[in-house]
């Protein structure tokens, strides 16, 4: 195309260089296509800790977080009554699990699976979900949180958005998230893709 | 003037709060009822601000060129999932959301439409054709749910919005193809 005056040229020179600008701020520099992927960004950025809470497992256990201090913890937001997400997030949180050498398990990290449907999974449904995944209810722990302000407050820490569905579901964002010995959120990491997950743990593991 | 003064109205109707509330609560509404409907306040205000400043449009937009990348790159920008959670979540985003597709949408189209040859028309025609298909496939198959503020759903209904859309592009473009319509002219 061929510019006849340098009026357009310059103009055309204006809208791209705007254009540009534009997209950059828009998508944090070419980084993020989702508001999920910027936050992520973000989030892992800035390490949060994670909050005081009391957890209560599949096997009517009650603790604190703090207890895994020392070591990693490998966690997935989920709830049981979930049929699609779900459980292809916990067959990959399985399949990680799987692919970690046994010695690691329990010592150095920990597997754990918090639900956020505390009024339906209760430990005794925790303990027959655990089932279909391998979990053996210790070095995979499924929990529940019970305290409603304590399990808003981790969501929002982590930015775990949950939405309520008309029809007693949830839409929420998945993914796996690993939480360092000092109990900052170091990675959120793509749950569907297993292989860097495993790489992403035997790293930090090994190190 | 009267054209110009319904879009400034339609710019402020849109853009009152319950107007507004209620577009964006539903995704498709919001992505192919609101922002086309600011696209044309703009389109309207673009008559005004054409005949009050014809000099600077025909010195900075002689053959078109500048407004329609202007305008195909602001709508497309539109169309990234990113974007429309900013809309819904930062004011400032909003603000720009409603300039941006009124003043650098809606204004260029209406200057750079009559300026560009038939051809060059075609091409941002087909351009939006394969995005509106690409971004309705984006929508349909994405397994994840692109932004926080729209269930998966909704995702799906605008991805067939936006199918849709291409399709009568599509048709469009066939129909040009075959019919002479300077014989009806």
């Amino acid at each position: 195309m061929i510019m006849k005056n340098r009026q357009t040229l310059i103009s055309l020179s204006i809208v791209v260089v705007l254009l540009s600008s534009i997209y950059y701020i828009g998508t944090d520099g070419f980084t993020a296509y989702t508001a999920e992927t910027s936050r992520t960004n973000q989030l892992v950025n800035s390490q949060p800790e994670f909050p005081e809470v009391v957890l209560e497992d599949s096997l009517n256990r009650e603790y604190n977080f703090s207890q895994f201090e020392g070591q990693y913890v490998f966690i997935t937001f989920f709830y049981s009554a979930c049929s699609t997400v779900c459980i292809q997030l916990e067959e990959n949180m399985g399949e990680v699990y799987e692919a970690l050498p046994e010695e690691f398990l329990g010592e150095d990290v920990t597997f754990l699976s918090i639900s956020f449907d505390p009024e339906r999974d209760t430990p005794e449904v925790l303990n027959s979900y655990q089932q279909y995944f391998g979990s053996d209810g210790e070095t995979w722990r499924m929990a529940r949180i019970n305290d409603d302000q304590e399990l808003n407050n981790l969501l929002d820490t982590f930015e775990v958005v949950v939405i309520p569905t008309d029809d007693g579901h949830f839409t929420h964002n998945s993914a796996f998230y690993v939480v360092n010995p000092d109990g900052h959120l170091t990675a959120v990491l793509d749950y569907q893709d297993i292989d860097s997950a495993v790489d992403y743990l035997l790293e930090e593991l090994e190190d | 003037m009267t054209q110009g003064f319904y879009g400034v109205l339609l710019l402020l109707f849109l853009f009152a709060p319950p107007v507004r509330d209620f577009l964006e609560s539903i995704m498709i509404l919001h992505m192919h009822m609101q922002m086309p409907m600011i696209i044309i306040a703009g389109f309207l205000i673009g008559d005004y601000l054409i005949k009050k400043f014809p000099n600077f449009f025909s010195k900075w937009n002689e053959n078109g060129i500048p407004g329609a990348v202007l305008l195909v790159f602001v709508t497309l920008y539109w169309m990234i999932p990113k974007t429309m959670d900013d809309a819904l979540i930062s004011y400032t985003w909003e603000v720009f959301k409603f300039i941006s597709l009124a003043f650098l949408v809606g204004v260029p189209l209406r200057d750079s439409w009559k300026r560009l040859s038939d051809r060059v028309k075609d091409i941002v025609i087909i351009i939006f054709v394969f995005s509106f298909i690409l971004m309705g496939a984006l929508y349909i198959f994405s397994e994840q749910q692109l932004c926080n503020n729209y269930l998966q759903v909704e995702q799906l209904t605008l991805g067939w919005g936006f199918i849709t859309m291409g399709i009568c592009g599509i048709i469009y473009l066939i129909q040009e193809w075959f019919i002479d319509s300077s014989k009806y002219e």
